[in-house]
């Protein structure tokens, strides 16, 4: 303890008696006054004249930053960076946006709110500061009221500040040293143990990361990735062949198939043709014709194909009396598994659209073979 | 834990217009002579529309001054026994409502969509025709309605008035028992006006958060009315005792529940945004379109953002001239908020010409008129009231 | 104009005192900060034993959960959500009574809460601690859950910000925050009566560094006080905000009963509730095992019986909204989800709710009733089951039926589930348990401002 003097300090009983002190000890102007109360006693800081604090102002302008921040943010990362539509708004909808943006906005004022008084207004947290190594502070924290007289950086008139305290009604009246050397609440350590913490705080943090990292390739959240179920072409202990993958089970058809009726040609000549001769089955027929079957049998279906002479097979000439006199059924058999060199066509027809085509070779029938009455 | 200010006391005269009674009447005269030309000159819809828009107004401001003076008997809160008889007076806005209600009664197929027979063979409104939108039941819950509001002005006024002359604490007493029955009719009457009145102009959409919206609104309305009252009872001296403490509580709650307001406005909104489900978000889309994002626009920065940022300072709550200023704000934004939830839905595009400036000067001039006559009701200050004193002595 | 004679007032118009006795500040002290400094009775360390017991259960469970997968509970298509979000939504809910004590009370200036709101404050800490269990463990894969964070990633993804589950982890993570800093601002002040008070050296370093070196200078008080009334605004801006964002999980969504855009204010309406509820239980704990029947006095349980009642209404206004909108709203598939809340499969958890949210806190009309323990423990006990079963309704009636017949499915709850809720109420109670061990339940120095001669005659008076 040094005997330099820090402040000069009285205990009041009541806050009457307080408040009825400071302006008697700030018309004599010995030095800083400050008043030390367990709870804010109003009129205080109006007799002190303290100024009203700032913190209001810092906060509505930190709020609006939150509040900025947080809505171009949402706007930057949802509309530009990678928009995605949801819900089929535009990635640039601000409505979605508010709920976060107040959020955010409370946030940011409470932060400032809270550390600013603290940290800027107040300069909390300080350990070392005089007034709590006194004898006064624990009545102070409890039920007194006390007004310090401190000093104003030259030296205190220590004398007068306690005749002054007394005469205006404190007891006791304290002399409050400066302290002399750094004790374990100085700034100094107080620097040093916010450093230790911050150092710990980012350790901590690059743990974390790299924890985060390991985590899901550590037991049990890899269990997931372990599952017991059958993937494509790998081995598999229980089937006898080792294959995991199995052929489909026999008689296993197509979706839509369905099998050819008739198991020969005598069979298929009593098939009669389930589609009407009408304008739309004959316009279905010549298209398909055109497409499949003029190549080789010709437009006019006399074998005269639109291929070059140098193709080689002779296609049947569908006007021939042996054509004319098969049933429909025989022709739809031919379209269908073929004939000598003519392939089945059952790939590119299907069965509507083959008996339409028969419908079609009997026109083109009737037209070459017309008989007298048919002009009239 | 609470700050003092430095010079807080007695409040100084505030410049405001004195003695314009027979100015206001010439007006409302003028008004009420382009009234009857719109009723015989503008479409009957354009004309009830403004009927309706100012029957709304007086009806949310008067029930919203008496759900002021009702709360304060409900919680036993003694800061406003003051003030209280500002509110009751505005509370007889309510009569003036049920005298444009009624005529508004005989017109109800000149507004409403579920009058006309076409609303048989529309989905969603179909099927309430017969259990809640006919005209027999909605004549009977208006006018059920209307009783209601006339009983309660007639007690929470009655009564009050009546301890200025006999003093009985009994009738404090009285009036705290029927603070809840008052709540329970004006939740009723408050969703009734919200739903038959106002949403009963688009019978096929709903919102069960409607007739909160309504009571945000109302209730900031009558805050707007009673604080405009109380400043200028105060600046001619006429409420002494009174400081800008209790100024500075009536500036808290007008800011509060404009937060609230916007809150609710905003929550309907984003709700109905988000889900975007045809048969609800038409409401919006009507008002997305032919000007009227204009007048939403012009809705969210008079009732919301220029009153916010008045009032979030401290000092400038318990300011008598800034107070006024904003309470004027609001109550006039009110105006635009009925006119919103009114006008998008009978009409495409913005209407706003000489019909509506006509209703606006008349009803506007009568509205203030009718506040100066009220000022004849009982005493300034509810003299007969046990917590009186205690009510001027609060200081923050 | 002037008044007549008064008459005298009649005993139901008095002002209560909500105080009882000769209290002063020192004698509030010695009272209240005893007990971080002795050592706790013997029903403490039973009641500790048997929460932290339950907790410790429902730790094992949720890490069986974590270990085995999402399919040892309930939820089951189309139930997805069942008791993880009703938990979360009743934690979160019952957190927001002690901001509006804390908070909205203050700024209202209604100084009976200030022998309240400490424990208060710390309940909505612990309420919030509960609830963010329930969203981290439900995710499935929850050493995952820093995806919920826009931070800048390989995969070039950013959070879905139009999500409100992800405005939920914003809405929570605020709320958490700052009850945190408004409870700890709070706290400083008495830290520093404790600090001044031990003799024991270890407990006097930890009170120090807490106490931040507080030294009840008055240049500090201003600011301090500024920073209370400004967090006590913004924490009132978060009780409607949080529990309105919540609420938004369900009301953004089509699903038939969700869809109500009276969710938000219902939800927070409910949410005050339950938390009234809750304090009101460990209120009459609090202050029969310490002995604070001077600090807390019925008074005080008395008006908070008047809150639950009033907010009971609002919630029987809300029910009514509801169900009359489902009506009006024409919309069959309403219709009938309205219907199942309260016949069909779970009709009884809709009755339930409604008799133990509506009808059983009527009984506080009588003032009998507001100032009897049997009565008030029995309708705060009504009113948490009743709350956690409206959750319950809304969230498995309307999901189990919505709009696909084929699709229904009726949901049925594992042990597991009801274990990890039993777990959770086993947590929140052991946090109360050593809160009450470790830190002064009342805020002292708030109460010692609002004593009777507390304050300067000149400016003394009327605090309402």
């Amino acid at each position: 303890m040094s005997d330099k003097a820090f402040a000069v300090l009285g205990l009041f009983d009541s806050p009457d008696g307080l408040l009825a002190a400071i302006p008697r000890l700030r018309a004599l102007g010995l030095g800083r006054l400050e008043a030390y109360t367990p709870y804010p006693v109003h009129g205080v800081e109006k007799a002190l004249g303290l100024k009203k604090s700032p913190l209001a102002g810092m906060v509505l302008v930190m709020g609006l930053v939150g509040a900025l921040s947080a809505f171009l943010f949402q706007f930057w990362a949802t509309g530009i960076d990678y928009p995605i539509v949801v819900g089929g708004k535009s990635p640039l909808a601000w409505q979605a946006y508010i709920p976060i943006v107040f959020e955010v906005m409370v946030l940011f004022a409470t932060f400032t709110a809270g550390l600013g008084m603290l940290l800027l207004l107040n300069r909390l947290p300080f350990y070392g500061h005089p007034v709590l190594s006194s004898r006064a502070i624990a009545a102070v924290t409890r039920d007194r009221f006390a007004l310090a007289v401190e000093a104003l950086g030259e030296e205190l008139d220590v004398q007068a500040a306690r005749r002054a305290l007394e005469e205006a009604g404190a007891s006791p009246v304290e002399v409050v040293p400066l302290p002399a050397s750094d004790g374990p609440y100085s700034p100094n350590a107080l620097l040093r143990g916010l450093l230790a913490i911050a150092a710990s705080c980012l350790a901590a943090g690059l743990l974390t990361y790299w924890g985060i990292k390991l985590m899901p390739v550590l037991p049990p959240m890899v269990h997931m990735e372990d599952q017991p179920r059958v993937n494509a072409q790998a081995p598999s202990a229980f089937f006898a062949d080792g294959h995991a993958m199995r052929l489909p089970a026999p008689g296993t058809v197509a979706r839509g198939f369905l099998p050819y009726g008739p198991a020969s040609r005598e069979e298929a000549a009593a098939l009669p043709n389930p589609l009407p001769r009408d304008a739309a089955v004959l316009a279905l027929g010549k298209a398909r014709y055109g497409t499949f079957c003029a190549v080789c049998h010709g437009p006019l279906g006399d074998g005269v194909p639109t291929l070059t002479a140098a193709y080689g097979a002779k296609p049947a000439n569908l006007q021939s009396r042996t054509v004319r006199e098969y049933p429909d059924g025989v022709i739809f058999d031919v379209i269908t598994r073929g004939k000598n060199a003519m392939p089945s066509y059952a790939w590119a027809l299907t069965e509507e659209e083959r008996w339409a085509v028969v419908h079609y070779v009997r026109v083109l029938e009737r037209a070459q073979n017309a008989r007298d009455e048919d002009l009239k | 834990m609470s700050e003092i200010e430095a010079g807080r006391g007695a409040v100084a005269p505030v410049k405001t217009r004195e003695g314009g009674e027979g100015l206001l009447a010439a007006l409302a005269l003028a008004g009420g002579a382009g009234v009857l030309a719109a009723f015989f000159g503008a479409p009957a819809v354009r004309f009830w529309a403004n009927v309706l828009l100012w029957f709304c107004f007086y009806a949310t401001v008067g029930l919203g001054a008496l759900f002021l003076a009702a709360l304060e008997h409900l919680v036993g809160a003694r800061w406003s026994v003051p003030l209280r008889r500002v509110a009751e007076r505005a509370g007889s806005l309510v009569l003036l409502a049920v005298l444009l209600g009624l005529p508004l009664l005989f017109s109800l197929s000149v507004l409403y969509p579920w009058t006309r027979p076409e609303a048989r063979h529309q989905p969603f409104v179909s099927g309430k025709l017969d259990g809640w939108l006919n005209v027999p039941f909605f004549t009977a819950r208006a006018l059920a309605t209307f009783a209601l509001w006339g009983l309660a002005f007639a007690v929470l006024a009655g009564l009050s008035l009546r301890q200025d002359r006999t003093a009985d604490p009994r009738l404090t007493l009285r009036l705290r028992r029927f603070a809840p029955a008052f709540m329970a009719l004006y939740a009723v009457t408050v969703t009734l006006l919200a739903f038959d009145w106002l949403g009963g102009l688009e019978p096929a959409w709903y919102s069960d958060i409607f007739g909160v919206y309504v009571f945000a609104g109302s209730f900031l309305a009558g805050l707007s009315a009673t604080a405009l009252g109380t400043v200028r009872l105060l600046s001619r001296g006429r409420l002494p005792g009174v400081e800008r403490d209790h100024l500075y509580n009536l500036g808290g709650f007008l800011f509060a529940f404009l937060v609230f307001w916007s809150y609710i406005g905003f929550a309907q909104y984003l709700l109905m945004w988000y889900a975007n489900l045809p048969e609800e978000v038409f409401y919006y889309a009507d008002r997305a379109q032919g000007g009227w994002p204009w007048v939403m626009a012009a809705l969210a920065l008079l009732h919301f953002v220029l009153p916010f940022f008045a009032l979030l300072p401290r000092d400038r709550k318990g300011d008598p001239t800034l107070l006024r200023r904003a309470a004027a704000l609001v109550l006039v934004a009110h105006l635009l908020d009925l006119y919103g939830l009114i006008f998008p839905s009978l009409s495409k595009t913005v209407v706003f010409s000489w019909p509506e400036a006509a209703f606006a000067l008349a009803f506007g001039s009568l509205l203030c008129l009718w506040m100066r006559r009220a000022q004849s009701l009982g005493a300034d200050m509810p003299v007969g009231d046990p917590f009186l004193r205690e009510g001027l002595e609060f200081r923050l | 104009m002037s008044a007549p004679a008064p008459s005298p007032l009649p005993e139901e118009l008095a002002v209560p005192r909500y105080l009882e006795g000769e209290v002063t500040a020192g004698s509030l002290d010695d009272q209240v900060l005893a007990f971080p400094e002795r050592k706790p009775p013997l029903k403490w360390f039973v009641a500790f034993a048997f929460t932290a017991a339950l907790a410790a259960a429902g730790f094992g469970f949720i890490g069986y959960t974590i270990a085995t997968g999402i399919g040892v509970w309930g939820n089951n298509r189309p139930v997805f959500w069942a008791f993880d979000i009703i938990n979360f939504v009743f934690w979160v809910g019952i957190g927001h009574a002690g901001t509006l004590i804390s908070a909205i009370l203050f700024l209202f200036r209604k100084t009976w809460r200030n022998a309240i709101a400490r424990f208060s404050e710390a309940m909505t800490i612990f309420a919030v601690m509960c609830a963010g269990l329930f969203p981290l463990i439900h995710v499935g894969r929850p050493w995952l859950a820093f995806w919920l964070f826009p931070y800048p990633n390989q995969r070039a993804l950013w959070t879905n910000f139009r999500s409100p589950l992800l405005w939920d982890v914003f809405a929570v993570s605020t709320y958490f925050s700052v009850s945190l800093m408004f409870w700890y601002l709070g706290l400083v002040p008495d830290l520093a009566s404790l600090r001044e008070r031990t003799t024991h050296p270890l407990r006097k370093k930890i009170y120090t560094v807490l106490s931040l070196g507080w030294r009840g200078a008055a240049s500090h008080w201003v600011h301090y006080e500024k920073a209370y009334l400004l967090l006590a605004g913004l924490a009132t801006g978060l009780v409607l905000s949080v529990h309105s964002v919540v609420s938004f999980d369900f009301a953004v969504s089509v699903v038939p009963g969700w869809h109500m855009t009276i969710f938000p204010p219902y939800f927070v309406a409910g949410a005050i509730f339950a938390g009234f509820a809750m304090v009101v239980l460990v209120l009459v704990v609090v202050r029969e095992s310490m002995d604070l029947q001077n600090l807390i006095t019925l008074d005080h349980l008395e008006v908070m019986n008047k809150v639950i009642l009033g907010v009971s209404c609002l919630m029987a206004y809300s029910y009514f909204m509801e169900a009359f909108t489902a009506w009006y709203s024409m919309n069959p598939y309403l219709h009938h989800i309205f219907r199942q809340y309260v016949s069909g499969t779970y009709g009884w958890a809709g009755i339930l709710t409604l008799s133990c949210n509506v009808l059983a806190p009527q009984v506080f009309w009588f003032r009998r009733a507001r100032r009897s323990y049997p009565v008030m423990i029995l309708v705060a006990l009504c009113v948490t089951v009743g709350m956690w079963f409206e959750r319950f309704v809304i969230i498995v009636i309307s999901l189990h039926q919505d709009f696909l017949p084929s699709a229904w499915h009726l949901y049925k709850p594992t042990p597991v589930d009801f274990a990890i809720l039993l777990g959770s109420f086993g947590l929140f109670f052991t946090l109360v348990l050593l809160f009450a061990r470790i830190l002064p339940v009342i805020a002292t120095t708030e109460v010692k401002a609002i004593l009777p001669g507390a304050q300067p005659h000149r400016h003394g008076g009327g605090h309402e």
